[in-house]
């Protein structure tokens, strides 16, 4: 089963300027795939369309099928609990007070009960290594950490797909690594745009390449990342980590 | 360097900080109704409830400047009122009654706010019944408005570096800048936590 469907999606910004066109691509259940491309390719903008946060206004026929279910303004709610979206920034996702209601705030949403939401919280506080943060501030957090809060966030909604903007960008070296083997260790279907290249080599197997609103390729991650002519042309560089793999990797 | 919290202190531990919210906002509750009922030139109660309220404090082990500096922060606002009532009869005795008793409602109320975590004062307003989008815009400005002032502050920063004749029109010029890029980035980020917040199922 397809975790998500794209069919042929155009967006246009309020002062008319295309920010995508003719969007199509499939990522199947289980799979990890790589969204890449140079800045203004409308990654974002792609991934606001997954749990219909953009349109603003929900569009007459769906162009978004997640998990079977066409997004529309019925049943943008069901489609918000299976689509997990986290943001680029961190501090526009950690809105409540302390660390525990903010993780808590999307069970709460989807009207489990108190024991239930604790549960939540204290199951997702732990797969992102956070125990004992529940009642810190958001504002005292690292980034990694806040990076870390965020996801327990998504996956304390128990999210079948999750979608994730940049996930690595402005963390250090150890962040990076950490939030690599948090993602790795995650069983669930994932959608990762980002500038880096060598997480995609040691994450994605499967990468869609886009510039300027349009998807330009899609196919094995290391087979697109190795052609540099390609990667050039959209502003991208062929990562350094390939030319380490032996062979048997390739 | 992230800025300080107005509940910084109140994650401490003292039988102040360890009773529950509903109580220190009970006692302070009553405690505001108790001075407004006493009577107008009854002196020595307001000096027992001030002796009072130094003993809590004492007890609460908050440093005395944190609550000395925020209740003089409010006390203009609390002038602006006792001074229209120089101008009545029998005014200088009414004017210090006012200042008085509105100066003992306030440090009541700053001593409890001050020994509770803000969490907690919101979750007991969620109990009153207190409606949800203004629980909501509460708990928004209060985890926000550090992060607007540390925006501000790294804003200023970044112009100062690169002020070389530093003049008071040009301080009032860079400070009014500060303020409209704020404001609009504000109106940004407000778009990007709302987004944030749907794609959880928020439902306003």
């Amino acid at each position: 089963m397809n975790a998500l469907e794209v069919d042929h999606l155009s967006y246009h910004y309020r002062d008319g300027r295309a920010a995508l066109a003719d969007v199509s691509f499939e990522v199947r259940e289980g799979e990890r795939v790589a969204l890449v491309g140079p800045n203004g390719a409308g990654k974002s903008t792609l991934l606001l369309h997954l749990n219909g946060l953009l349109p603003e206004r929900a569009a007459r026929e769906p162009h978004v099928t997640v998990f079977g279910m066409p997004v529309s303004e019925s049943n943008l709610l069901e489609v918000r609990a299976r689509v997990g979206l986290l943001f680029q920034d961190p501090d526009d996702q950690l809105f409540c007070p302390t660390v525990f209601d903010d993780v808590a705030f999307g069970p709460q949403q989807q009207g489990l009960s108190v024991h239930q939401v604790r549960e939540r919280v204290t199951e997702a506080l732990r797969d992102v290594g956070l125990e004992g943060f529940e009642q810190r501030m958001p504002h005292h957090l690292s980034r990694g950490e806040k990076r870390r809060v965020c996801l327990a966030g998504v996956l304390a909604c128990r999210p079948g797909l999750l979608v994730l903007d940049e996930p690595t960008s402005d963390l250090d070296p150890r962040g990076r690594r950490e939030l690599i083997a948090l993602l790795r260790s995650l069983p669930v279907t994932q959608l990762i745009a980002t500038h880096d290249l060598e997480l995609v080599v040691e994450l994605c197997p499967a990468l869609i390449l886009m510039d300027r609103g349009r998807v330009i390729r899609q196919g094995p991650s290391i087979e697109l990342l190795s052609d540099e002519g390609l990667m050039l042309a959209h502003g991208l560089e062929s990562p350094h980590i390939l030319h380490h793999l032996d062979g048997r990797d390739r | 360097m992230p800025r300080e919290t107005l509940d910084r202190f109140a994650r401490m531990d003292s039988p102040v900080h360890r009773l529950p919210a509903g109580v220190k906002f009970g006692v302070a509750f009553g405690f505001v109704v108790l001075t407004l009922l006493v009577p107008r030139h009854a002196w020595w109660v307001y000096a027992v409830e001030s002796l009072l309220l130094v003993a809590v404090a004492v007890v609460s082990r908050i440093p005395p400047w944190f609550l000395l500096r925020r209740i003089l922060w409010l006390e203009p606002v609390l002038m602006g009122v006792a001074l229209l009532a120089l101008w009545q009869p029998g005014g200088p005795g009414l004017f210090a009654a006012l200042v008085a008793r509105s100066t003992l409602c306030l440090a009541g109320m700053m001593l409890a706010a001050a020994t509770t975590p803000f969490s907690d004062t919101l979750r007991l307003l969620e109990r009153l019944h207190v409606p949800r989008m203004l629980m909501t815009t509460l708990a928004l400005t209060f985890r926000y408005q550090y992060l607007l002032l540390d925006e501000s502050d790294r804003m200023r920063r970044a112009r100062r570096s690169r002020t070389f004749h530093a003049r008071r029109g040009v301080e009032w010029r860079m400070l009014s800048t500060v303020v409209a890029h704020l404001f609009l980035r504000s109106i940004d980020r407000a778009a990007r936590i709302h987004a944030a917040m749907c794609a959880r199922g928020w439902r306003p």
